[in-house]
């Protein structure tokens, strides 16, 4: 996984996280519980040591294959991610909710010009982060690649959860680019 | 002496038109006035109508004025006009032709044409001509569509005809105005092709002109009910 | 797709037989051009169809096919069919005096072309006023790899605006009144209302400011009076496509109106749009979108509810509006949302602003009413935001973009695809995200991006009394043909000089919206210029021969706002195919 690729994930994740908690008029705590990456409710980043096996997912315009995905509750997965697509996708594992929120977060990177539609500008996202004050956040539910670049996501699964893998850059949830995740016990 | 006009207008037409994509001719026919005049003993039916066939250089217009007394059953007033009409800026065509009048009390006359048609600002038709012979005159015409609604329209008219030199014949004398205002309320009742009205037309004949028409025995001085239809088509 | 073929079959059934052997690289077609009786429950009259009916059928074709489509004029006047949008050798263009001779009554023309192309697009007659009379058809065609957004079902949503003159009448009526049709005027009412609302001398001025001009500020819809149609239904006659909760739905819209922009909706439910004039957009979900004349938007739509969703598409000046029925069952009806206010024109769409006029002036001159509702809405809305800090509890994309905004301390930017202090500039319905050219992104640049070569300036000019349109003042019958050379990539600059919105439309060439994206910038067909604004698009010049390019409004176009290009050069083995193409 290389440098840019972990940025990329980085910022997918909580650069938008970032920009809604972070500021004065805007924290305001109304989003003191929703918006918590590591909400039981959707589990957590998982124990490399504990993965039980590797699910590979690839990315296309704007599609995932596979296009559901079947798990144990309180499953740890190591998931092996590839954009073979021609833009910008991104595998977010959370509520259908959670990813309505984050919708609007993702469309603000793209008005800034941080999120391109083949190519996330890096130079954008600093000069972002920079005008507006926000710090780095790691997020471990969530990767965003550009074409032709993969990441990686270890997660291990809530019990009685009804999640979704999504990718949230504007227009690709609309079009069909999510999937379910089926827990059974 | 018509057809040689409209001879010569379509010729025109066709030196003007492009090879590539000719010309196309649009035509229309539409009676400003189209109506009964009722008042003071005298009854009268009257038109003013123009058909036209052209393209967007050039128009041929075959206007028609008439007033036919009812009681006499004869035309006090018939005037028919073979008008060119060529766009001399955005609102406004210049006029040629040829006016003939044929009423049958009265000499008949025949008169060349020169004028400016067009849309002034503030949405008032404006129709000023010079009409030239032996007996020139001038008239100056305006309109103005008012809506009250969409369909319900107002519509006042001024006519002012101005005779150039005298012309006992027809009783007319130099300088001597006849002046015309109507006042018509129109329902548009079929799109815009029928329209049927009610109003007032005033006529009144100045100065020595006056006089004369007095000396016919007849009125200087008109109040009329009409009632009619606008077409267009 | 597998079913494909089986669809076209039965979608095309009566006239046109589908080629069903081998692979799918050719395709045998045939339409008929019949007299046909439009019926709109309004009013009932003869005109024209395809393969007896109008809208004619959906012709489908496969990215990759070679077509032969055989065309039988049933009338007793010559025909012709243009395929609006698709790329193909310009003798299979097929507009009379520019591509061919047209096609003579009772005679059959063999069009023979490779589909290179995918996505929505239209056919129509390019012969007089036979569109506005009915002949026209939706053209879908299937991509070779899957397309970047997924659809349980899909639907041709074809608009038109049925009128119940004939094309020629219309023509005729507007030469002789160009407000023969407008039954939107300001009357006596409105000006005592205008004197209530703003005292007796500003509204005298303000009239006497339209009157000085000799134009009227309700001039939106030079043709009214018309029914919408909407797949050849009016709202009566409620067109309905079923769907099951749950579903996407893809609707391929297409405005196959001779005169008409229409502002569509579908209330309860947000749209995104995935396509605009054929080619894939990056998806932007919007709550309502303006469809030009000619213009085709695809959009998906996500309905959960067992329940009757409205399609309604609302004309630009709104005289008029169709409903149509996305149902679960046959049967349930949408309900009809009211009519909104007509808008105005303002000073600003008289390109008032060219002459460095601000609002401010424009009060001055016109008075403060010629602001519309929608801009001065919406400005107050975005300073109300930005008071309060810039809530983000707004649930949608665009209330972030005006927090983002007004935290910079900038005015939030009005669609600039309108002139400021537009009197068109749209809002959507519920408030929501109305789209904007500026959204637009091509999924997929059909060029590499590069600089044009040359800038043709095209002003678009019109002499609205006399019911002349014309460009650089010099209408059709009167114009040089425009020369491009095979190879450039020319930049056209479009200036609009008139009151009225025109959407123009090259033939044969792709049209590359210029939206400020670079190599983003959306690939389109129709390129519609507001009044008042200037509007750029580059075309790649690609394809030899000669090809019409006009507005597509049909009396616009009729009237002189046309002309023929001509591209000169090319590559030899171009011109062979061309010959090799020619005939049938």
């Amino acid at each position: 996984m290389s440098s840019s690729n972990i940025l990329g994930a980085v910022l997918g994740a909580s650069l938008s996280f970032a920009l809604l908690t972070s500021g004065p008029a805007l924290a305001a705590g109304s989003h003191g519980g929703g918006h918590g990456m590591h909400d039981k409710k959707i589990g957590g980043p998982g124990d490399p040591a504990k993965v039980s096996r590797t699910i590979e997912i690839t990315m296309h315009d704007n599609f995932y294959e596979p296009e559901s995905l079947n798990i144990k509750e309180g499953e740890t997965i190591r998931f092996v991610i590839r954009n073979a697509g021609e833009f910008v996708h991104e595998f977010n594992i959370a509520t259908a909710a959670m990813h309505e929120a984050h919708r609007p977060e993702m469309m603000m990177m793209v008005e800034h010009g941080v999120l391109e539609p083949d190519r996330i500008n890096h130079e954008a996202a600093k000069a972002m982060q920079a005008s507006m004050g926000h710090g780095m956040h790691d997020e471990a539910n969530s990767v965003l690649l550009e074409p032709s670049k993969s990441g990686e996501i270890i997660w291990t699964f809530p019990e009685n959860a009804e999640l979704e893998f999504a990718c949230n850059v504007p227009g690709h949830y609309e079009t069909g680019m999510h999937g379910t995740v089926k827990l059974s016990r | 002496m018509h057809r040689t006009l409209i001879t010569a207008a379509l010729v025109a037409i066709a030196l003007t038109g492009q090879p590539a994509s000719a010309e196309q001719l649009y035509w229309g026919i539409q009676a400003e006035q189209l109506e009964w005049r009722g008042g003071e003993g005298s009854e009268t039916f009257a038109w003013d109508t123009d058909a036209f066939v052209g393209t967007d250089e050039l128009k041929v217009v075959w206007r028609s004025e008439a007033e036919y007394a009812t009681g006499p059953n004869s035309f006090e007033t018939l005037e028919n006009q073979v008008r060119l009409q060529v766009p001399v800026s955005d609102f406004f065509d210049a006029v040629a032709g040829v006016r003939y009048d044929s009423p049958d009390e009265g000499p008949h006359r025949t008169y060349g044409v020169l004028g400016l048609h067009g849309l002034a600002k503030q949405w008032f038709e404006v129709d000023a001509d010079l009409f030239l012979s032996e007996y020139p005159s001038a008239r100056f015409e305006v309109e103005y569509e008012g809506l009250i609604t969409n369909r319900i329209i107002f519509t006042p008219s001024i006519e002012l005809d101005v005779p150039l030199a005298d012309d006992e014949a027809t009783s007319r004398a130099a300088f001597g105005p006849k002046l015309e205002i109507g006042g018509r309320l129109s329902y548009d009742l079929l799109d815009r092709a029928v329209a049927p009205y009610i109003g007032v037309h005033w006529e009144r004949t100045f100065g020595e002109s006056g006089r004369l028409v007095q000396a016919e025995g007849e009125d200087n001085d008109v109040v009329s009910l009409v009632v009619g239809f606008r077409l267009m088509f | 797709m597998t079913f494909g073929l089986l669809r076209r079959a039965l979608l095309l059934g009566a006239g046109l037989a589908a080629s069903l052997s081998g692979a799918v690289t050719a395709g045998e077609y045939s339409l008929t051009v019949d007299p046909v009786t439009v019926d709109t429950g309004a009013f009932t009259r003869t005109g024209i169809g395809y393969n007896g009916a109008t809208p004619g059928p959906v012709l489908r074709f496969e990215e990759g096919e070679d077509v032969t489509i055989k065309v039988t004029n049933n009338l007793s006047e010559p025909t012709s069919i243009h395929w609006h949008g698709l790329i193909l050798p310009f003798e299979q263009d097929g507009v009379p005096g520019i591509s061919y001779d047209g096609i003579a009554p009772g005679q059959t023309f063999t069009y023979r072309f490779p589909i290179v192309q995918s996505g929505t697009y239209w056919f129509h007659s390019h012969t007089g006023f036979q569109e506005p009379d009915g002949a026209y058809g939706a053209i879908v065609i299937e991509p070779k790899k899957r397309e970047p957004f997924r659809y349980d079902r899909e639907y041709v949503v074809q608009l038109t605006d049925a009128h119940p003159h004939s094309g020629d009448r219309i023509m005729r009526n507007l030469k002789m009144m160009p407000d023969y049709y407008n039954r939107q005027q300001r009357t006596l009412f409105d000006f005592l209302r205008d004197t209530g609302e703003k005292g007796f001398d500003a509204a005298l001025s303000d009239r006497a400011a339209w009157g000085d001009m000799r134009m009227m500020p309700t001039d939106i819809e030079d043709l009214q009076g018309f029914t919408p149609l909407m797949n050849g239904k009016s709202s009566a006659q409620n067109w309905t496509g079923l769907f099951t909760p749950g579903e996407r739905i893809r609707l391929r819209f297409i405005n196959s109106s001779a005169m008409t922009y229409f502002d569509i909706r579908i209330p309860g439910l947000k749209m995104t749009v995935v396509q605009a004039d054929g080619n894939n957009v990056l998806p932007v979900p919007v709550d309502e979108f303006r469809i030009a004349v000619a213009e085709t938007y695809d959009i998906l739509v996500q309905p959960k509810e067992d329940t009757p969703f409205a399609i309604f598409a609302e004309s630009m000046g709104r005289t008029s509006s169709v409903r149509g029925t996305l149902a679960t069952a046959e049967g349930q009806k949408g309900d009809i949302p009211d009519l909104r206010k007509p808008p105005l024109l303002t000073m600003a769409d008289m390109g008032m602003a060219h002459e460095g006029m601000d609002h401010g002036a424009m009060a001055m001159a016109g008075g403060t009413h010629t602001m519309p509702d929608g801009s001065t809405m919406k400005g107050m809305d975005h300073s109300t935001m930005a008071m309060t800090g810039g809530t983000h509890t707004m649930p949608d994309g665009s209330a972030m973009k005006g927090m983002d905004h007004s935290a910079h301390g900038m005015m939030p930017a009005a669609d600039p695809f309108y002139a400021p202090g537009s009197g068109l500039t749209p809002t959507a319905a519920n408030g929501g995200k109305f789209l904007s050219y500026d959204d637009l992104r091509a999924q997929k640049p059909l060029y590499p991006h590069r600089d044009a070569t040359r800038e043709i300036e095209l002003r678009l000019t019109g002499n609205m009394e006399r019911y002349i349109w014309s460009i650089n003042g010099i209408k059709y019958a009167d114009a040089e043909p425009i020369r491009l050379q095979y190879g450039e990539r020319v930049r056209f600059k479009f200036v609009n000089e008139t009151m009225m919105t025109h959407p123009m439309h090259l033939h044969g060439m792709w049209s590359i919206l210029d939206t400020g994206k670079g190599k983003w910038n959306p690939v389109k067909h129709v390129v519609s210029v507001a009044p008042g604004t200037t509007v750029f698009m580059e075309t790649e010049v690609d394809a030899p021969g000669q090809w019409a390019f006009h507005c597509h409004l049909s009396y616009h176009a009729d009237s002189g706002m046309f002309r023929k290009v001509i591209v000169e050069g090319g590559p030899k083995a171009k011109a062979a195919s061309l010959t090799s193409v020619k005939g049938g």
